[in-house]
């Protein structure tokens, strides 16, 4: 097979390169930590440095992939890759841009974080493995590649949240992530088995075209197949039902690691979540015309709905700034559920532009909060609200670029978080779906309730008397520094990047 | 029309009369001789030693993880070497040998690693020293 990329007529799997990168990330750090193996002798800048190169080669490939109109219908059109287990189209690249640029800005900040810890290889090889994982989740178009992509980047995952073996919290947190990660894999797997069972492939094209006939589809154990995994789906973007194992392990994780699975992890969860259900389901959903078989899209606004309620209204109620963050982000992956929920409105591209563009502005503001969260740690200062009391006096631009982060997530018109909730609540309003709108107004709302409790005391509160920034770590300021950046100009940009969104997403619905 | 599942039922029910049946009649046939090496636990044809409840070592557990390396590796090449001349001849050398290579490598890679890193050294602990069975 052959693809024309930028005038090269090139093999077909160079459309894949962005994740190929990745994997070969991995295998070098392997190699590196090979040749110096006793833990704490590789050198930290070795490591961090090529993970950092490895995650910003995938980051700027896909990103000059997108460009190009690769996988577009502009460009080559979509690319089926091992008899279309693997896709490389639009959405896949983009969501690759939003892995790769978290990825990065994680193993950047890590560098000051890891400072003096043994096992340091082991760390950059877990990050890149899992960002190897997600970045496939983002091409697989077959429930086998899906899962096997999902458990690539969920086992890195687990042992990623214990790392630091000698803390109670992070190993609790670390067993009660395996814990409920092995439940909700089993399961995914049984419903996957169940549409196997109802459809008779695993290939997703496939299964829609399986499932298009109607009549002699077995809708009992179609639908239960498709709520199992729909809920395995759940467990991957922290959403209710399986939401609870989120604030156990963002808490108890190092911060880079909380930032990196709230974001990157929780975007490709949706990613597979979109592509399974639009391109397997949505004759059945009734999104094709006529009377849905299974009524999925009801049962995902359900869940988007129940899913921003819980989160909100849990972080409101959290006195550790970084518990706060974990349920925030609980919330948010509701919003971004509305990306299918709302799906019954005329320009369902829009609808799930929508939400991708969401999950990219949320890939750098939430990733940023988390650095902050991962910079106090580093000065060693404590996890309340109070104690980040005053914090403005001794480390102003770091609590700026902080303040940026909530707001935008809060979604005040100071980052692109404002934009992409307002085409959310656009999305909605299409939909005519009031409910959906409502409860993103509200929860919103509230979030400013909370997110400027961290303001408030960062600027506005008296320092106390031994609150004391010695050192100012520079790789973890940089990543905090560029993530703000990014966050600040994707509000102006936005109109720059959100047609490709649309773009990759309409291509879906054909 | 007669239901398939009753086959798979008679199919269960011979199942299960057939051990049943052979216990009952080998009951019924054999001599009774009780004996003490009969009664003792089979370890393979060893004399028993101590009880199960011992504590293994860890490093058990590593080698049976790079078994799991090595044994998937063989279940994917033994169909690759079956039809690799055929492979060859239709779509050339380097698409039916390359990746298998590549696929070698990554396990390789993953191998050395965990070599170097003392995953097939025989580490002893202390507590396991002192707990074990003196024979």
């Amino acid at each position: 097979m052959v693809v024309d990329i930028a005038g090269f007529q090139v093999a077909d799997w160079v459309a894949l390169v962005p994740s190929l990168i990745l994997g070969v990330t991995a295998m070098l750090l392997f190699i590196v930590d090979s040749i110096e193996p006793r833990p704490g002798t590789s050198s930290n800048t070795v490591l961090a440095g090529l993970s950092t190169l490895g995650a910003l080669g995938a980051f700027l490939v896909a990103g000059y992939f997108l460009v190009l109109g690769v996988g577009q219908p502009r460009g080559t059109g979509a690319v089926d890759l091992f008899n279309g287990q693997l896709v490389v189209d639009g959405m896949s690249l983009f969501f690759v841009v939003i892995v790769g640029s978290v990825t990065a800005l994680v193993t950047l900040a890590s560098y000051d974080y890891l400072e003096g810890q043994e096992y340091q290889a082991e760390y950059y090889g877990l990050v890149i493995m899992a960002a190897t994982g997600m970045s496939l989740m983002a091409s697989a178009n077959s429930l086998a590649t899906i899962f096997v992509s999902l458990e690539l980047s969920s086992l890195p995952s687990y042992a990623l949240v214990a790392f630091l073996k000698k803390n109670r919290g992070s190993v609790e947190g670390g067993l009660k992530y395996l814990l409920v990660g092995a439940l909700s894999s089993s399961v995914l797997v049984y419903g996957i088995s169940l549409v196997y069972a109802a459809s008779g492939s695993l290939q997703l094209n496939a299964v829609a075209d399986a499932l298009a006939g109607g009549s002699s589809v077995p809708v009992g154990i179609l639908g239960v197949g498709i709520i199992m995994v729909l809920l395995g789906f759940a467990f991957k973007t922290a959403s209710v039902p399986f939401h609870f194992w989120a604030p156990e392990a963002y808490e108890g994780a190092p911060a880079p690691v909380s930032a990196f699975l709230s974001s990157a992890s929780k975007a490709a969860g949706f990613v597979v979540a979109f592509r399974v259900f639009l391109t397997a389901f949505p004759e059945v959903g009734g999104l094709a015309g006529g009377d849905p078989m299974v009524d999925w899209v009801t049962a995902v606004t359900v869940l988007a709905v129940v899913t921003m309620t819980v989160g909100n209204f849990a972080a409101a109620t959290q006195e550790k700034v970084k518990r706060m963050l974990a349920y925030s982000s609980v919330g948010h992956a509701g919003y971004a559920l509305i990306g299918l929920a709302a799906l019954n409105a005329p320009d369902q591209g829009f609808v799930l532009g929508a939400s991708m563009m969401h999950l990219l502005v949320y890939g750098f503001m939430n990733t940023g909060a988390f650095l902050f969260i991962a910079l106090t740690e580093h000065w060693g200062i404590g996890r309340t609200f109070q104690d980040f009391n005053g914090l403005s006096t001794q480390a102003p631009l770091a609590c700026a670029a902080m303040t940026v982060f909530l707001f935008s997530l809060a979604g005040l018109p100071i980052g692109g978080g404002f934009i992409s909730k307002l085409y959310l609540l656009a999305a909605t309003a299409q939909a005519g779906s009031w409910l959906l709108g409502a409860a993103l107004i509200v929860n919103s709302a509230l979030s400013l309730f909370y997110y400027s409790r961290v303001v408030k005391a960062m600027w506005i509160e008296d320092p106390s008397a031994d609150l004391e920034v010695d050192s100012y770590p520079s790789s973890l300021y940089a990543a905090v520094v560029i993530a703000a950046f990014v966050t600040f100009a994707l509000l102006p940009a936005f109109g720059l990047l959100s047609p490709s969104a649309f773009d990759a997403a309409s291509v879906l619905f054909g | 029309m007669s239901n398939p599942w009753i086959a798979i039922g008679a199919l269960a029910l011979v199942a299960l009369a057939i051990p049943l049946s052979m216990m009952a009649v080998s009951s019924l046939l054999r001599p009774s001789v009780p004996e003490q090496g009969k009664r003792a636990v089979y370890e393979s044809g060893e004399v028993p030693t101590g009880d199960t409840r011992i504590k293994f070592n860890i490093q058990y557990y590593m080698v049976a993880l790079l078994f799991v390396v090595f044994d998937i590796e063989t279940v994917l090449i033994f169909p690759w070497t079956v039809i690799y001349q055929d492979a060859v001849a239709n779509v050339g050398l380097a698409e039916a040998l390359v990746p298998m290579l590549a696929f070698i490598g990554i396990l390789v890679i993953g191998l050395g690693w965990a070599w170097r890193n003392g995953a097939v050294k025989w580490v002893r602990s202390p507590r396991a020293q002192a707990q074990r069975v003196e024979q």
